[in-house]
């Protein structure tokens, strides 16, 4: 049986929500909602989706969905996520999945106590390259991690950046974490995974770069965090002035190195070569360009399959989140790495806007 | 009379403002949401010392300042609208922010909101003209767009917004005068309409060819804004807006490489156009949306169907070109030219 979708929250991501979700045979998006009704009209209209709603209670009451996606504000996040399991629905919400962490622990506490399932948005971990490197570190291939590189770029100037450097009101400025904290799940939740159980120590510093200064903008925005527990050590960096754009994550591990590249979605091998003496520096470079050419290969044919979108990874991970509630089983992200996140998270903002938390 | 103007900051707000005070008009509230975009207005008000010009800055999306914005003004020229970005910020900056400033206005007793005008700056966009075939003529009687869905963003949410003003209008009984600019071009403006092509990665793709292009000069856009807003006869009515001798868009494009940039251009005639536009959909719509369907056949059939214009109604009303159009090409390609020697 397919699986009613609604959706709470009709600004610009709402669009690629809408998208994917369409992508997967098995969801039937039956209603929009937001609190401007022409907002909710709007995304109806184009994407010709049988109801809209401005109030949230009446659309959970008469649509019934299984599953929410929760689209707003983060500010906005635990009261509906409350609602919305207590209503009976599974929820799907947009990252950063609240404002700290004491609410995303209580928006899983909600979900458990109402036996429902919950998923965040991480969707460039459900790429066919992170699969990749997951599938890597399980098989250990890798060895065990010693260090990670985790780079996200980020263009001021560009559609999301502009809305937020023209809107002094907007919602972003309103969290904790300002700016860095609607993108920087994005940067942690690939270091989370090879962190394993032991409390890392956090450090991190944040300053106005080049494109702030350039733009005017009176905000923070390059980031560099580091991380560390006993086994392992990660650097986190956020950065708007570097260029291009990159989003990639580097694994150096006991036995071999990944480099993954988002932007190009690609994964590349470092391995240890046993040529001996000029050989040993002649032939990595091969190697390496093999691995890109296969990558280049499969990504064609991934074209050429259609599989090839820029929220591919959010098709994959709604695929397999709503798969879990039909059957029952454990959900695709495991609450304890959302926790992790959200709690270095907490401490990066402690020290990098540390008057915001007195 | 106390004149609010929406938008001021823009490319065709300033030039508004600017006729308003060549018509004597001495008391103008200028709303602008960046107060980067300030410095024009202050030049002209150095240049009016008799007139008033208060600059007010916010954001027409909060409630508290469309009430800022409206106060005491009796005469409204909505100009402010979301020209670019995601669909979402398109909607919310034309069509949330008109309704919160006709909210706004909803707040004044009935005699000062029945003797308030609003001055609706909508678009060519509006018009539904798939339907008229190739060569219609547009006019201010052709019919409005049933399928705004099957436009491009900007048509979609021009075509809300007028709706939306029509609704308020009939509930409230303001005076309601509509503008329908074409295509504003000018110094400070873009190079190309999507009338004339589409730049595809390093090549223009010249999708107009013959095709009217129903141009209008800022300046003289803006005067016709300004004659329509503070004639009395205009309540209710509505008017196209564009310039008189309007050249084709293969003439545009020419005159374009004579005297800004040779770029390189393929011509694709109209049955091309559709041919490229039915690949096109067909693609996104077997791909599930991998690649934009940048063109369709609907939207082809509305930029590039060959219609041709008539501003008639805009003359009687006393409506006179302030600039040529070949005097207005000169300076905006003289504009276009210094840009891209400064990059």
């Amino acid at each position: 049986m397919n699986l009613k979708i609604a959706i709470v929250g009709c600004g610009k991501i709402a669009d690629a929500h809408v998208e994917e979700i369409r992508k997967i045979p098995s969801a039937q998006l039956c209603a929009v909602c937001d609190l401007e009704p022409i907002m909710a009209e709007q995304l109806s209209s184009r994407y010709a989706v049988p109801h809209w709603y401005s109030d949230v209670t009446r659309m959970l009451d008469e649509e019934k969905p299984d599953v929410l996606h929760i689209t707003t504000p983060p500010q906005s996040h635990l009261a509906l996520a409350q609602q919305a399991v207590a209503a009976g629905c599974h929820v799907f919400i947009e990252k950063p999945v609240a404002p700290c962490q004491s609410d995303v622990k209580e928006i899983i506490a909600a979900a458990d106590a109402a036996g429902r399932k919950l998923a965040v948005n991480y969707w460039p971990n459900f790429e066919a390259p992170a699969l990749e490197l997951r599938r890597l570190h399980e098989t250990g291939v890798l060895g065990s991690p010693v260090h990670l590189e985790s780079f996200l770029g980020y263009d001021l100037s560009g559609e999301y950046g502009t809305a937020l450097r023209r809107d002094p009101s907007h919602w972003v400025h309103r969290l904790p974490g300002k700016l860095f904290q609607n993108v920087l799940d994005h940067i942690l939740n690939k270091i989370v995974p090879f962190l394993g159980e032991e409390e890392p120590n956090v450090e991190a510093i944040a300053y106005r770069g080049r494109a702030s200064e350039a733009a005017s903008a009176q905000l923070l925005d390059e980031l560099r965090v580091i991380i560390r527990n006993s086994r392992v050590s990660a650097y986190a960096t956020f950065s708007s002035s570097a260029r291009p754009i990159g989003h990639h994550l580097r694994v150096y591990g006991t036995k071999n190195t990944a480099h993954v590249d988002f932007a190009a979605r690609t994964i590349v091998l470092e391995r240890r070569q046993p040529f001996p003496s000029a050989l040993g520096r002649l032939v990595p470079p091969f190697l390496t360009a093999k691995d890109h050419l296969i990558q280049g290969i499969r990504n064609v044919s991934s074209f050429s399959h259609a599989r090839f979108h820029y929220f591919d990874g959010m098709r994959q991970l709604l695929s397999e989140f709503y798969l879990c509630v039909q059957r029952g089983s454990p959900p695709p992200i495991a609450y304890t790495e959302i926790l992790r996140v959200s709690a270095i998270m907490d401490r990066i903002f402690q020290q990098v806007y540390p008057e915001v938390r007195a | 009379m106390n004149i609010l103007v929406t938008g001021a900051g823009g490319f065709l707000g300033v030039r508004v403002v600017e006729r308003l005070l060549a018509h004597g008009c001495v008391d103008i509230r200028c709303f602008l949401r960046e107060r980067g975009k300030a410095e024009s207005l202050l030049r002209l008000s150095e240049s009016y010392p008799n007139a008033h010009l208060e600059l007010c800055y916010g954001d027409l999306r909060s409630k508290g300042d469309c009430a800022r914005a409206v106060e005491n003004a009796s005469l409204i020229f909505h100009l402010a609208a979301g020209l670019k970005g995601s669909p979402a910020e398109m909607f919310a900056d034309s069509v949330v922010v008109t309704r919160n400033l006709l909210e706004a206005l909803e707040e004044r007793d009935s005699i000062a909101l029945q003797r308030t005008r609003v001055v609706l700056v909508s678009s060519f966009g509006v018009y539904g003209v798939v339907p008229l075939g190739r060569g219609a003529r547009v006019d201010e009687q052709t019919p409005l767009e049933k399928h705004a869905e099957l436009r491009d963003t900007y048509s979609h949410s021009k075509l809300s917004q007028e709706q939306l003003t029509r609704d308020f209008q009939e509930k409230d009984g303001f005076e309601l005068v509509i503008l329908r600019p074409g295509v504003i071009y000018g110094p400070g403006g873009g190079a190309f309409s999507v009338r004339v092509g589409l730049q595809i990665g390093p090549v223009f793709f010249h999708l107009g060819g013959r095709n009217l292009l129903p141009l209008s000069y800022v300046v003289n856009c803006a005067e016709a804004i300004v004659l329509a807003g503070i004639n009395p006869n205009s309540a209710g009515q509505v008017y196209n807006v564009h310039d008189d001798n309007l050249p084709t868009a293969k003439r545009y494009l020419r005159e374009y490489r004579r005297h800004v940039k040779r770029i390189r251009t393929v011509r694709l005639p109209y049955f091309a156009t559709r041919m490229l536009a039915w690949s096109l959909e067909a693609y996104h719509r077997r791909s599930q949306g991998q690649l934009p369907a940048i063109i369709t056949r609907y939207k082809a059939a509305a930029a590039w169907g060959g219609n041709s214009f008539d501003n008639s109604k805009l003359h009687a009303l006393g409506w006179r070109q302030l600039v040529s159009t070949p005097d207005a090409l000169a300076e905006t390609f003289a504009y276009l030219r210094g840009k891209e020697t400064m990059e």
